[in-house]
């Protein structure tokens, strides 16, 4: 058990520096660090808009996210083979050569995943916050207990996510009847209790009043979920067949409008029969949006009027820009070496697709809008979200190609993408907040969305491709 | 003679190591050159630079009079490549892969052609099956389709027969030998030595990325030698220097 995990452990590290090398790799954690360290000391001026509670749950719900993100990525049924297994030949795929069951081998993966994922995101985030809670006045015993309560936000959120999706690839009636049933029960227990829903959740309970007796239960729910996730856990048997009728040609013609027919059409399938349309739009969109919308509208107040519905559009405009992730995750450049396509073709076509795409996100913000009561910002708000999706998806191809999912590991990509979404985001989240009509200025937005997708294609198309 | 291959003073270097080695290649058209070598010899780094797959570090590289450098999507837009380890898109059934190559290459009247292609290779069963569920040997005859589909003057394939049952690589040598009768081209690259002798008409030895020697095989046979073990005499004494 423990040398496969160890062995698991240095696998996941080879393959991200082999990517972008092992120095730049490793300055990952340390640049998380460092944003938590220095962050910390905008704590105490944000005390002073914001009370100490709601910062909490603010940071409470980014770790719940990121847990969220962490599982999403690469469990849902047969992604789990093609999209982590399928590319290289790793250890989570030696059930075929090694004395080892294959419900053995996924339970060490996913321990790696928690171990790994955790000391390379949440333990830098609290080590930096600990660091600097002497000088902001703040108690060890505190930034210890926000360690401990994040870490378990960030479990919460990775489990919930092995378990969601081991049943979604059981069952999908079985999924909605579970997310029916926690929707249900969540609400119907705050309505009965008239208390903040939000203190439902363990983590932020025990943060907000700490018991062994609370602690216990959090890890065994944890447990719980995490032992389902395991059991129901049903690898596709290797070497079945699945039989399609031909759904190419229909696709091209119907596609014909667009500029590289058969490369969306291509697209469009592999969305399709992978399960992603729906489980990614579930599991990496709907789901996360659903978390920060809850967390977000508890903080109304502290927003000016309209704002919530302005933060709102922008984050989901964040995260519509990873739908170019859903679509460039299928494949490298390798199948198309062997065709008269270039890697620039081949982004614009990707490019294509995730504007085909961004409906989803259009659509749920206008129903935000409507179901806030504030459907007279829709416009401006629909705008500004795609708008922002589209100019860091820019970003995103410049500073990654066709390797988004790999390359946003490499600090020097992380840090320049930040830099640089970061901005506008400040920019634009201030004009919405100025007047919810000034949002409608990011379709300006355009003109560095495009300058960056021109430089792309020249910088993608100057370099070999990458083989991953 | 007219040349469909010219590399001159090729090189290729992935940072300390030398991939190839200042390479100078001409095959003429009509050929079915072998290119031959032990593993990690460079062979597979020659045919991607010939067909833009990747940047030669030094040197000129020109398929078809195009230059592999400057146009690569135009080479490989005139051949047909099987690259070594590449296998059809996952989502994709067998007939939607070769739609969709022929939607690239914009290739009219596939559905005929896959057929006939589905039937020689006798993969008439798979056709609407996803190509991740297709064995390696399907998935290899697939690959085989897609390079020769259109009809390519050239095609440069890498380990063809690698994955194929001993009756398939029958099948398959007597079609690259009919192909060339045809006026076509075939550049392959390969360590079966026995089939290279068997079939190619013109061969180069490359090991450690530099070429050992390139010539028709008649010389050799002509001098009463066999292809492999003059390539084994050829890279053992080149090992010890």
């Amino acid at each position: 058990m423990f040398e496969l995990f160890i062995a698991m452990v240095k696998e996941e590290w080879r393959v991200h520096s082999t990517m972008f090398g092992s120095l730049s790799f490793a300055l990952f954690p340390f640049m998380i660090f460092g944003i938590a360290f220095m962050g910390a000391f905008l704590v105490p001026l944000m005390h002073t808009t914001l009370p100490a509670g709601n910062i909490t749950l603010i940071i409470h719900a980014n770790y719940l996210m990121l847990g969220i993100m962490v599982g999403g990525f690469g469990l849902l049924g047969n992604e789990v083979m093609n999209r982590r297994f399928g590319q290289a030949s790793l250890l989570a795929y030696s059930a075929r050569s090694l004395p080892l069951s294959e419900k053995f081998i996924f339970f060490n993966f996913v321990v790696k995943d928690t171990v790994y994922y955790f000391f390379l995101w949440v333990f830098p985030f609290g080590l930096g916050y600990i660091l600097a809670s002497p000088f902001i006045g703040v108690p060890l015993s505190s930034a210890l207990l926000l360690l401990l309560t994040l870490a378990l936000a960030f479990l919460f959120g990775l489990c919930a996510v092995f378990f969601l999706s081991t049943i979604y690839a059981r069952s999908r009636p079985l999924l909605w009847a579970v997310l029916a049933a926690l929707v249900i029960g969540w609400g119907g227990l705050a309505a009965i209790t008239h208390t903040n829903p939000a203190l439902f959740f363990l983590p932020l309970l025990l943060n907000s009043a700490f018991s062994w007796g609370n602690l216990v239960i959090s890890c065994a729910v944890l447990v719980l979920l995490f032992a389902i996730a395991i059991l129901l856990f049903n690898p596709e048997s290797v070497g079945s067949e699945k039989i399609y009728r031909d759904s190419f040609a229909p696709l091209l013609k119907r596609f014909s409008f667009l500029p590289n027919p058969p490369l969306a059409a291509k697209d469009t399938l592999d969305l399709y029969r992978s399960g992603s349309m729906i489980g990614q739009t579930i599991f990496s969109f709907i789901l996360p949006l659903a978390v920060i919308w809850f967390f977000l509208s508890l903080l109304g107040p502290f927003f000016p009027p309209h704002g919530l519905l302005f933060i709102f559009a922008i984050t989901t405009g964040i995260i519509a820009s990873t739908m170019y992730t859903w679509v460039t995750m299928f494949d490298s450049f390798g199948p198309y070496a062997c065709l008269p396509v270039a890697v620039s073709t081949l982004i614009s076509s990707k490019l294509t697709t995730f504007s085909i795409l961004q409906v989803i996100p259009a659509v749920f913000i206008a129903i935000v809008a409507i179901l806030s009561g504030e459907a007279v910002y829709l416009v401006p708000a629909v705008v500004l979200g795609i708008s922002v999706s589209f100019y860091a998806v820019g970003v995103m191809a410049w500073l990654c190609g066709l390797s988004p999912n790999v390359l946003v590991y490499d600090v020097k990509v992380l840090f320049v993408y930040l830099i640089l979404v970061g901005i506008v985001l400040t920019v634009f989240t201030s004009v919405a907040f100025a007047n919810p009509y000034f949002a409608l200025s990011a379709v300006l937005l355009a003109i560095p969305t495009w300058l960056l997708v021109r430089k792309a294609k020249i910088r993608w198309d100057a370099v070999d491709p990458a083989g991953f | 003679m007219t040349m469909v291959i010219e590399a001159r003073d090729l090189s290729k270097t992935y940072g300390d190591v030398q991939a190839v080695n200042h390479v100078n290649l001409m095959v003429e058209k009509g050929a079915l050159f072998g290119l031959l070598g032990p593993n990690g010899s460079g062979k597979t780094t020659m045919i991607k630079m010939l067909t833009g797959q990747t940047r030669p570090t030094g040197g000129t590289a020109t398929v078809l009079g195009v230059d592999a450098v400057l146009d690569p999507v135009g080479v490989r837009a005139r051949v047909g490549i099987i690259p070594e380890q590449e296998t059809p898109p996952s989502f994709l059934t067998a007939q939607e892969y070769l739609e969709f190559v022929a939607a690239v290459r914009k290739i009219p009247g596939i559905e005929a052609k896959a057929d006939w292609w589905f039937e020689f290779l006798d993969f008439a069963d798979k056709k609407h099956v996803l190509c991740k569920d297709l064995s390696r040997g399907t998935r290899q005859k697939l690959m085989f389709t897609q390079a020769f589909i259109h009809e390519p003057e050239l095609a440069l394939i890498d380990e063809p027969l690698i994955n194929f049952d001993p009756i398939m690589q029958d099948l398959v040598k007597d079609y690259l030998v009919a192909y060339v009768k045809k006026g076509k081209t075939i550049f392959i690259s390969t360590h079966i030595l026995e089939v290279a002798e068997e079939i190619c008409s013109g061969f180069a030895i490359l090991h450690k990325g530099s070429l050992l020697h390139t010539g028709p095989v008649a010389e050799l046979t002509a001098r009463g030698e066999h292809l492999p073990s003059y390539f084994l005499s050829l890279v053992r004494k080149d090992r010890h220097v």
